[in-house]
């Protein structure tokens, strides 16, 4: 399946501005496979144990690097460079239009902490084309995961004109998402979805967000993807 | 500067050669069969699921439809269509154990790096031996909805949406063709979906009925509707798939 959406994010987490970028979408299944539901934070993963109604396996997620010098709330701050966080997941269908879904992931690069999202969707289909979910999410991060995009040390307090800040880990945000996609026929799909988060913790408390930025973060997005079959002999 | 240029052309020529290979092999193969047996372990039951917006339990069901003959009707069929180019001959083989093999692990890897499941069964469950390829069809899974779960085979699937809700008969199967002496699969492929696909997108024959299918309360088996929308779904679908696979020459 490829695909081409735009997302309008935060500038940088905690960032009180947002902007619109464009996304590509991409995925590969295996032949006589159906698309299965996925949420819009799910991070790229693949099921290497397959129950059915529970699912595991490995799973990535890039985390862009951040510029000091994009943005002038980040002044002072020094650059953060881009992370991989590769871990694993594990998602339980109870019934099928509810799903939870749980990933862990080690940061390497930017950051090396530890993340873990929980999520859980409601999934409505309201006509056979058109499908609504909807649910909370809620994020903990260590503090080698926290601290280089929060914390504020002596030489960047001095640079940046904030208060020196200690950010530990924690419980570091709570939200909730929605998403609608529409079938327009076998190949066409277009969709829509709003994230919201509420950081929490030394994530929310970091002068950078008290002082420059915002608590709430706010994303909005849309796409539409085409579907087909390569047949490979 | 041009010892990369050289690495690389080295390695897409070599790339070419081997698929090349792979595809002869096949193709190869397939001309050399004189003689198939078939095997048909798709019928034995019929499965009632629920997806889309459905209670808190939503277990599938099975009933036997055995009596239905359908294994008979696809040996039937498949031996018409394949007639022109290979010489048919009839085999006896245990249904039961090709119907009940359990094809898939729950450790995905595991089904990448395993031998065919059939294998052994096409070696020992099969007579008579010696014939130059044994062409085996068997049920296949698909998913269902915008979760995991699985229908397989023969089967009946009402999808439960806000505004309606959906009936749709299925026929998911798989064809592989095992070398007569060796055992190895020459080809495998699931029949794909018909044309008019069911609304429920199932990765195989499918397609969307009206309430006037719906089993009443009592044996499905004895519902000559029903039975009779598989048997059109089984028909139209195996001669496209024999067709798709390079076996029978026409639709």
């Amino acid at each position: 399946m490829v695909g081409v959406g735009g997302g309008y994010t935060p500038d940088f987490e905690g960032a009180k501005r947002s902007m619109l970028s464009p996304v590509p979408i991409f995925s590969i299944r295996r032949a006589g496979a159906t698309e299965q539901f996925r949420g819009p934070r799910d991070g790229a993963s693949i099921a290497l144990i397959d129950f059915g109604d529970l699912r595991a396996g490995p799973v990535g997620k890039f985390v862009a690097a951040r510029k000091a010098n994009s943005y002038s709330e980040l002044n002072g701050l020094g650059d953060v460079n881009a992370a991989v966080e590769l871990g694993g997941f594990v998602e339980y269908f109870p019934v099928d239009w509810f799903r939870t879904r749980a990933e862990m992931r080690q940061g390497l690069g930017g950051h090396h902490g530890v993340v873990a999202d929980f999520s859980a969707d409601i999934i409505v289909p309201v006509i056979q084309r058109f499908t609504i979910s909807a649910g909370p999410r809620f994020t903990w991060e260590s503090t080698k995961a926290t601290s280089p995009y929060f914390g504020v040390d002596a030489v960047q307090a001095a640079a940046s004109g904030l208060p020196a800040f200690n950010a530990k880990g924690g419980a570091h945000s709570v939200g909730a998402g929605a998403q609608v996609s529409y079938r327009v026929d076998p190949q066409w799909e277009v969709h829509s979805y709003i994230e919201y988060d509420r950081l929490l913790g030394d994530a929310a408390a970091s002068p950078l967000v008290t002082l420059r930025g915002s608590a709430n973060q706010t994303t909005i997005g849309m796409g539409a993807s085409y579907s087909f079959d390569v047949k490979i002999r | 500067m041009r010892t990369p240029r050289v690495s690389l052309a080295t390695v897409l020529v070599a790339v070419s050669v081997s698929a090349c290979a792979m595809f002869e092999t096949r193709e190869t193969k397939l001309q050399a069969v004189k003689t198939v047996g078939i095997i048909s372990a798709v019928g034995d039951e019929i499965t009632f699921a629920t997806g889309g917006l459905t209670g808190l339990n939503n277990r599938s069901q099975s009933f036997p439809i055995g009596s239905w003959g359908l294994d008979d009707l696809i040996v039937q069929q498949a031996t018409a269509a394949l007639n022109g180019r290979f010489q048919v001959q009839p085999v006896t083989y245990e249904r039961d154990a090709f119907a009940t093999v359990e094809k898939d692990s729950i450790v995905t890897p595991v089904n990448v790096i395993r031998g065919d499941p059939f294998k052994k069964l096409v070696q020992t469950q099969v007579s008579p031996q010696g014939l130059d390829a044994y062409i085996v069809i068997t049920k296949a899974k698909s998913n269902f909805g915008g979760g995991s779960r699985k229908v397989e085979g023969i089967g009946f699937l009402t999808y439960g949406t806000v505004l309606e809700s959906y009936n749709q008969v299925h026929a998911l199967y798989e064809i592989r063709v095992f070398d007569g002496k060796t055992f190895d699969v020459i080809e495998k492929m699931t029949a794909p979906p018909l044309d008019d696909v069911g609304v429920v997108r199932l990765a195989g024959p499918s397609r969307t009925i009206d309430e006037s299918f719906t089993p009443s309360a009592g044996n499905p088996a004895q519902n000559e509707k029903l039975h009779a929308a598989i048997t059109d779904l089984v028909a139209r679908s195996l001669s496209t798939t024999l067709s798709d696979m390079h076996l029978a020459d026409v639709r």
